[in-house]
């Protein structure tokens, strides 16, 4: 970034011409699904009271509640309720080929990657967990300010792609362990290459959840004729001489594309579920929702 | 030139390149379009897949087709296609046309034209240099020579060539074509008027001797009709039509038209069996007969069949001598007075003394006892009555006294009176008219009576002179012939002082027969020039003087001949004008026959060529574009939907001219008509063109809306955009009016409709939405309404009706706050004081602005659900603001009106 306060201001003002009307709409998404904060149901650090329990020997004198105690003859303890906060980790996939719309009625598929993105860092706002964007090496923080923080690093994202690393997979930070992932992207890349980006992190024992965002038309294929297919992030070119023919070759290899993401999902304990952008969008968060709040498990498509 | 039936192609070479199409064939066919590209991100599942068929590989075959039919279409317009072409010429000279373009060819001018143009064509075509010759001659007075040019040149002058209103001068024609030095290879072609007029053979004769002669001729059943000048008699007029063979219709319908060329009438008449002669008989009224101008043979339309009439054919006015000046204060004891109201419907009469009368043209001078005339004017009267003129005297005291010559009889000296009150006479009635008299036949009413009248000294020829006597035998009416005239002597007066003959019907009826026998006669043969008025052209229409016209001797009119020098038409002033006709002169139409020699005319053909190359050309052109579109949404240029948008745009471009109904059509919600803007009270916006903006000004009335009708009595439809240009404000209590940076300035008269508005009470809020005025967008709305009527505004001031009409406001924030609100000076009368004109700039309708499930679009700034909800608030005070006026601004007042009742 150049230090010109000029172009500080430009930047602060461009964020703040867009932003409100995302950050907005990922929040109302969000309120359709958020259930409210809720403590651990366990006794914990926090804030909220939890219960009262006879002294024991070896409780700290200082946690004794003196008023409860004083109304009867045993002494009591004040505990409150566990409220740890999860750190949670959000990356968004940004790279060319997720500015990709089959249709003009249909959005492209990084906007419906960024508005999940941030619905779901607005719903565990909201919960009270710690989010952070992936790969900025920043600190998960809690309260608005993180929503700001990630709405700045998709904005950022864009000025920092570049051919050497368009940003099909996040790059690599080491995280704490126990802290959580949250990926949405297109994932349509060689399924070794994405088996190495996440295995780096299942080593760390961190797990995960991977929303994959497809267009309609990559379902369908529903081209036809003579076609020549060009690559979104300088695959090369296809030249297919009646594309009704392979479709059904497509679909099936899309399908075992799906399988492998599932099983890599599958063996590393994490969640995998597909999206598709003519479905709304309100429908995806709910199911990632639940695979957040869940202990373990896969989804299919939301 | 190769004919197959009715085509024919002038280049059947370039017809070759047909056979290449199959070789094009086979290669559309195994050469593959273009691939259409696409850019797809999951490609690298693609990339590796086996394609089991390449079948698309190859050019559809509607393609291909398409393809084939366009170089089809090019190679067959290469080869110049013509339908029915004509190929009358043969040989290898020159082409010498020679043309009849006298005053019968214009009745089939179009197929002559056709002919001459599709035959020069031809020489063209093959190289031939081409002649004209002409035999009518031109309005210059020369014949079209027959010099040889080149065949483009000689179409340019065939089609200059107009059919001549005067005959065909064959005679002259033959000296000329005999002058021609000619080798007589030439290919001659007459087209003739098919008139025999005496030397069509020679004529042809001397065609003959410049090559191979052809003849065109019309059928006999097409030849022209002619129509002679009618003959006026006291009756009426009579027309002589003479058609050239029996064959022609036997029914035609003959047009009278006044000087502005309206039809007065028109008659039907018809042919005998087998005659070629009929007569018509025209029986106009006289005030129809003198307005006639110009009879014509419907559907004729040649010179032949058009006459035009002068003062010869019509009933001209009386002159009416008196001894004095008109009495205007005792109208009823004048004679003139009850000649004026007898002659008055049927023709005109002018007054005077007799030298001013005769210097124009007059059917009759009836001199009302005008006492003695002067020497000279008697002279003049004698004189024109020889020369055609009627004059009509009546007695009465003055001319009783005295013995007058310009009588047709003797009189006694003195008058007789019947009856009265030292008389056993009864005043006299009248006997029927005698078979001479030009009366005979008309009834006499029983209460005409004679008490006073001059008697004739009694002669031998007195009976025949009579024309009416009084039942004791005495005349009271005798005339007399001169020359060509009559003098005519009433033996009473023209006022009821002698007798109530002039108070009855039989006297008008007797001036009418006497005024029929007039003829109209100039009274002095002065020898003058008439110059060319108007012309009548080759197809019988009246025009302005051809070039070439002269003037004639006035002398000379009547037997001047018809030519290039005295086209038929007027001559003279518009006053007095003459008829030159050309039918007089026509022989009686003949058809021309065989012409000897082997040579039989051919009748003028009926089709006429086709150049088709054009058709065929722009069929090729729309091929092209067809495969245009067609390789271009293979190619996946378009979409298929935007392929079929681009071609209906095409096409409404080319078809539909532009028309502003879309345009309006669009600031009305489908299923919405002028209608419901009137029945429901809504709120309404100017759209900017910048759909966002109007896309919240839409959501954000609705919002205001939706808001007013949960909080106040009113009840709110949904709001509509509207086009000041167009649609009728006069609905809208309350017009929303975004301002842009864009904003056009409103055209001044968009801008009268839009004053009117404001004048009848209308109210219009301009909302700049620049932040409170941060972004200059003011200064654009004074351009923008530099045409509109708004009175000097002021700052709202702090107890303005605006702050209390509904709820209590300081301030009155949008989405923007802090910006300073407009309206009308307070001192404004105008509507009752209510602001016209509410001007801001801070966005309300952003503020209100609300989704389907009514929550708001936009934040408020600096923020808060306080500020959304005080610009409801001023919303909804706006709106009570124009929809109540100042209803609350005696709320303004009401610290004061509390405090004078407190005293």
């Amino acid at each position: 970034m150049s230090g010109s306060v000029a172009e500080l201001h430009q930047r602060a003002e461009l964020l703040a011409a867009n932003l409100p009307p995302l950050l907005i709409r990922a929040d109302r998404v969000a309120a359709t699904v958020s259930q409210g904060v809720h403590g651990r149901r366990r006794v914990g650090q926090g804030e909220t009271f939890w219960q009262y329990r006879r002294y024991e020997a070896g409780d700290p004198i200082q946690k004794i509640d003196w008023r409860r105690s004083a109304k009867s003859d045993p002494v009591y303890i004040r505990e409150n309720e566990w409220e740890a906060a999860q750190s949670v980790w959000l990356w968004s996939d940004g790279s060319p080929s997720m500015r990709y719309a089959s249709n003009r009625r249909l959005p492209e598929k990084v906007d419906h990657a960024d508005l999940l993105m941030l619905a779901t860092a607005s719903l565990l706002v909201r919960a009270g967990e710690h989010v952070a964007p992936l790969g900025w090496g920043i600190t998960p923080t809690a309260g608005r300010t993180a929503l700001l923080l990630l709405a700045q690093a998709l904005e950022d994202r864009a000025i920092t792609a570049n051919d050497n690393h368009p940003g099909s997979l996040p790059r690599f930070e080491p995280l704490p362990r126990h802290g959580s992932i949250v990926m949405f992207g297109d994932f349509l890349e060689p399924l070794e290459d994405i088996h190495k980006a996440i295995g780096r992190y299942v080593d760390r024992g961190i797990t995960g959840h991977m929303l994959q965002i497809l267009d309609p038309a990559e379902r369908e294929l529903p081209f036809g004729g003579r076609t020549r297919f060009e690559g979104m992030e300088n695959e090369g070119t296809a030249l297919i001489g009646r594309v009704e023919g392979i479709r059904e070759q497509y679909r099936d290899r899309l399908g075992r594309h799906r399988d492998g993401l599932e099983a890599i999902a599958r063996t590393a304990g994490w969640t995998f579920a597909t999206h598709y952008t003519n479905q709304p969008v309100e429908t995806a968060l709910l199911g990632l929702f639940v695979a957040l709040t869940a202990p373990r498990g896969t989804q299919e498509t939301y | 030139m190769v004919s197959i039936g009715a085509l024919s192609f002038v280049a059947p070479w370039a017809l070759l390149g047909l056979l290449a199409l199959p070789a094009l064939w086979w290669l559309l066919r195994i050469i593959p379009p273009a691939p259409r590209r696409v850019r797809f991100p999951a490609i690298r599942l693609i990339m590796r897949l086996v394609n089991p068929e390449e079948s698309s590989a190859k050019t559809p075959l509607w393609l291909a087709l398409l393809r084939f039919a366009l170089v089809a279409a090019v190679i067959i317009a290469a080869s110049h296609p013509v339908l029915n072409a004509t190929d009358r010429v043969e040989g290898d000279g020159p082409l010498i046309l020679a043309i009849d373009d006298g005053w019968s060819s214009a009745r089939n001018w179009e197929d002559r034209r056709d002919t001459m143009t599709a035959l020069i064509d031809q020489a063209a075509r093959e190289g031939r240099a081409a002649g004209l010759i002409t035999t009518a001659r031109q309005s210059g007075g020369g014949q079209v020579s027959v010099s040889l040019l080149p065949a483009a040149e000689a179409k340019e002058r065939a089609l200059a060539l107009q059919p001549k209103p005067w005959p065909v001068d064959r005679t002259a024609a033959i000296a000329l074509v005999d002058a021609v030095q000619s080798s007589g290879d030439a290919q001659v072609v007459w087209l003739s008027n098919g008139l025999h007029m005496g030397n069509a053979d020679a004529f042809a004769e001397a065609l003959g001797k410049l090559g191979t002669l052809s003849v065109l001729a019309d059928l006999p059943g097409d030849l022209p009709t002619v129509m002679l000048p009618p003959k006026a008699d006291s009756q009426g007029l009579g027309l002589t039509i003479r058609r050239a063979a029996t064959s022609a219709p036997d029914n035609l319908v003959v047009r009278a038209r006044d000087e502005d060329g309206r039809v007065l009438a028109r008659r039907e008449v018809s042919y005998g069996a087998g005659e070629t002669e009929t007569e018509l008989r025209l029986d106009f009224p006289v005030e129809i007969r003198n307005r006639l101008d110009q009879l014509e043979i419907e559907g004729e339309n040649h010179a032949g069949a058009v006459v035009l009439m002068d003062e010869r054919w019509r009933r001209r006015p009386v002159g009416l001598v008196s001894a004095s000046e008109r009495r205007n204060d005792q109208p009823l004891l004048d004679d003139a007075f009850y000649l004026d109201r007898a002659l008055d419907p049927f023709t005109e009469v002018r007054n005077g003394a007799v030298a001013d009368l005769l210097k124009r043209e007059l059917s009759l001078i009836v001199l009302a006892d005008p006492g003695r005339l002067a020497e000279a004017d008697r002279q003049s009267l004698i004189r024109w009555m020889e020369n055609g003129g009627v004059v009509v005297r009546f007695a009465g005291p003055r001319l009783a006294g005295e013995r007058d010559p310009l009588l047709p009889v003797r009189l006694r000296k003195g008058d007789r009176k019947l009856g009265g009150a030292l008389s056993w006479t009864r005043p006299a009635r009248m006997a029927a008219f005698p078979e001479t008299s030009p009366f005979h036949g008309i009834g006499i009413p029983n209460d005409v009576v004679v008490r006073r009248q001059v008697l004739a000294q009694p002669s031998v020829d007195l009976p025949d002179k009579t024309w009416a006597r009084l039942a004791d035998g005495t005349p009271l009416v005798t005339a007399e012939k001169q020359e060509n005239g009559w003098l005519v002597f009433v033996h009473t007066t023209a006022d009821p002082k002698w007798s109530t003959l002039a108070l009855s019907g039989l006297f008008v009826e007797m001036m009418q027969q006497l005024v029929q026998l007039g003829r109209g006669i100039a009274a002095d043969g002065e020898d003058r020039m008439l110059a060319p008025l108007r012309s009548v052209n080759g197809f019988g229409r009246i025009i302005a003087p051809l070039p070439g016209a002269q003037a004639i001797p006035a002398t000379d009119i009547l037997s001047a001949e018809p030519g290039p020098a005295n086209p038929p038409g007027f001559y003279g002033d518009e006053t007095s004008r003459r008829a030159l006709n050309l039918s007089p002169v026509l022989p009686v139409p003949a058809p021309m026959g065989g012409l000897g020699a082997g040579i039989e005319p051919q009748p003028y053909q009926e089709s006429r060529e086709t150049d088709i190359r054009p058709i065929v050309l722009t069929l090729a052109l729309l091929l092209a574009l067809a495969d245009i579109i067609a390789s271009m949404a293979l190619r996946g240029l378009f979409t298929f939907n935007r392929a079929a948008a681009a071609a209906a745009v095409l096409l409404a471009a080319v078809i539909v001219p532009p028309v502003n109904a879309p345009a309006q059509a669009q600031t009305l919600a489908d299923g919405e008509s002028p209608f419901d803007a009137a029945l429901r009270v809504r709120l309404a916006y100017v759209p900017t063109g910048d759909g966002t903006i109007d896309d919240t000004v839409l959501a954000g009335l609705r919002g205001l809306s939706l808001v007013a009708n949960s909080r106040t009595a009113a009840e709110l439809a949904e709001p509509m955009a509207i086009d000041p240009a167009s649609d009728e404000l006069a609905f809208f209590p309350l017009i929303y009016w975004p301002v842009t940076e864009n904003s056009e300035t409103i055209p001044p008269e968009v801008a009268a409709r839009v004053n009117t508005y404001l004048k009848r009470g209308g109210t219009i809020l301009f909302d700049t939405r620049d932040e409170g005025g941060a972004n200059f967008v003011g200064q654009r709305l004074q351009v923008m309404g530099r045409h509109l009527d708004i009175p000097p505004l002021t700052q709202v001031p702090p107890n303005h009706v605006l702050t209390r009409s509904y709820y209590l406001l300081r301030d009155f924030p949008g989405r923007w706050t802090g910006g300073r609100v407009w309206v009308e000076r307070d001192g404004s009368r105008a509507n009752d004081g209510v602001s016209s004109v509410i001007v801001g700039s801070h966005d309300w309708a952003g503020a209100w602005a609300v989704d389907q499930t009514r929550r708001p679009l936009y934040p408020v700034v600096p923020g808060g659900e306080r500020q959304r909800e005080m610009s409801y608030r001023f919303g909804i005070n706006m709106l009570m603001y124009a929809l109540t006026g100042n209803y609350k601004a005696d709320q303004v007042h009401l610290p004061a009106i509390l405090e004078r009742l407190g005293q």
